[in-house]
């Protein structure tokens, strides 16, 4: 049985001028400063940058999951609220629950918003065939290697038709090999349906391989550091390194997160210099 | 099958051991009487009607005092969970009121609910709640916090993820407050027996033990509490087999 749920239609994201800081144990923290990015319907936007720069943060802002100290968070004009049903986010865990079968826990968000039982079953029997995990939907999270769980983390993220599907590291914790796989099918699955993504990674080579514009952002408090805007054709091949353009993009990227990494380490240098 | 013989074989262990110490130390019937004199003395009061009328009444305290004091328990314990407000303005008075002896508290409580069927329930639902309530509260808060951002990026309100996330992960802790709480219930029906009834296994000892100086009854009562414990045990272990799959 297929069931076609309603086409989303693409819309755009932006922050702009956003700031935010949280109040912890140990005085205030910083996260995001200054932060304006434009994200166009439809685009495939990659973040990244160091550990603790906010990037993760900046995914909450934009599923409506965090609300921004100062400055405006965007989806479609409008500020994002977490279960809209227009913004969508994978984790960087699976995060499956472990007392549902696959099936129940694809079928989740369609539980929350309301859809009726015979529905949301057939709707995420479908989303599971779509990333191939279709002979796993009666086992439970326990029984999954650490690629299948993602997958239908995956699947329940995309089940809902978002409109913006916010990914944040969903592949870190997989091998070299699947995660090659799992990018290729990530770039397949976008181009069949032109929904927009904002991907956060620490791989220079994944961003570049998937991006329309890749955002590389400073360490702590997080701030743009530069946009570079990747225009090469697609579908793009995973042995990309090969290609020279790919590879003058990639160098620029490493080159300003080296630069800004450099820049953080400069306090403690002077002030060695000044002993 | 093997779980059965196990059980068998420890039963006919523990009814020898009673058996030799009898023998061995030759203690008069109304000191230590020996099983067989127990078994017939239990067949008497089987074929009377004597036990049936005493274990009904406490059959009932106790299956309402769980009932009652279970409910109250969980719905309490959710709150508490949930609420770190609720808990500090509930919980010295929850503990205060557990630290007070039951024994102690009994009476008044029969004063307090007229000294019937109610009073009897209320002070078995009172030390059952404890236990229960507690293991509620730890059990909700066991709750993985990334699985609860999940539900909240999905949009569900507070009462989907108490009925999603929060009850389904508390559910093994709370049965070990549930296991705990079910054998206390017969506690609490022999302890609100005492503070004022006519009728009831509790008082069916104090009537072999202080009126009739039939010691070989007590232990039929006795025995006949240890079972509906044992039997209520066993219920709460299948339901919680049938609920929490891990």
């Amino acid at each position: 049985m297929t069931v076609t749920p309603p086409l989303p239609t693409a819309v755009d994201a932006s922050l702009d001028g956003v700031a935010m800081r949280f109040v912890g144990p140990r005085g205030e923290v910083t996260a995001l400063e200054d932060f304006t990015i434009q994200v166009p319907a439809g685009s495939f936007t990659v973040l990244i940058g160091p550990n603790g720069c906010g990037k993760s943060t900046l995914l909450r802002l934009v599923a409506g999951l965090l609300a921004p100290t100062s400055g405006a968070v965007l989806v479609g004009g409008a500020a994002p609220v977490a279960g809209d049903g227009r913004v969508s986010l994978a984790f960087q865990q699976p995060r499956l629950v472990p007392w549902r079968s696959t099936l129940e826990n694809v079928a989740l968000p369609l539980e929350v918003a309301g859809v009726e039982r015979a529905e949301r079953r057939a709707r995420a029997a479908d989303a599971l065939e779509r990333v191939g995990l279709a002979s796993a939907a009666n086992l439970r999270p326990r029984e999954l290697s650490g690629g299948m769980a993602q997958r239908a983390a995956l699947a329940r993220a995309l089940i809902g038709e978002p409109s913006v599907l916010l990914l944040d590291e969903p592949f870190s914790a997989l091998d070299a090999l699947t995660r090659e796989t799992f990018d290729r099918e990530l770039q397949a699955l976008w181009q069949e349906r032109r929904r927009t993504v904002i991907l956060v990674t620490h791989s220079v080579s994944e961003a570049i391989g998937l991006a329309d514009q890749v955002v590389v952002m400073t360490p702590r408090p997080g701030r743009v550091a530069r946009v570079v805007d990747v225009d090469l054709p697609r579908p793009r091949p995973v042995e990309l390194a090969a290609d020279p353009r790919a590879a003058m993009l990639a160098t620029e990227v490493r080159d300003v997160l080296a630069a800004t990494n450099a820049a953080e380490l400069r306090p403690w240098a002077e002030s060695e210099g000044a002993s | 099958m093997r779980r059965i013989g196990a059980a068998i074989v420890s039963l006919a262990a523990f009814l020898a051991a009673w058996k030799v110490a009898t023998v061995v130390g030759g203690y008069p019937e109304f000191i230590l009487p020996a099983p067989e004199v127990v078994a017939e003395r239990a067949w008497r009061a089987i074929g009377s009607g004597l036990l049936w009328e005493h274990t009904a009444v406490t059959l009932l305290e106790v299956v309402l005092g769980f009932i009652v004091g279970a409910t109250t328990a969980v719905l309490t314990g959710i709150a508490l969970g949930k609420s770190v407000l609720v808990e500090r303005v509930l919980s010295p008075y929850i503990v205060a009121a557990q630290a007070i002896p039951i024994l102690a508290l009994a009476p008044l409580l029969d004063i307090w609910f007229g000294g019937g069927l109610l009073a009897r329930v209320v002070i078995c639902a009172l030390i059952v709640f404890f236990p229960i309530a507690i293991a509620t509260m730890v059990g909700i808060r066991s709750t993985d916090p990334l699985l609860d951002e999940l539900l909240r990026s999905l949009g569900a309100r507070d009462g989907q993820r108490t009925r999603l996330l929060e009850i389904p992960s508390a559910l093994p802790v709370l049965f070990g407050g549930l296991r705990v709480g079910v054998t206390l219930a017969v506690i609490g029906a022999v302890v609100a027996e005492w503070a004022g009834a006519s009728v009831g296994l509790g008082v069916l000892i104090n009537i072999a033990n202080q009126g009739l100086f039939d010691t070989p009854l007590m232990f039929v009562a006795l025995v006949t509490l240890a079972l509906i414990g044992l039997a209520f045990y066993g219920l709460v272990v299948l339901v919680e087999r049938r609920l929490v799959s891990r």
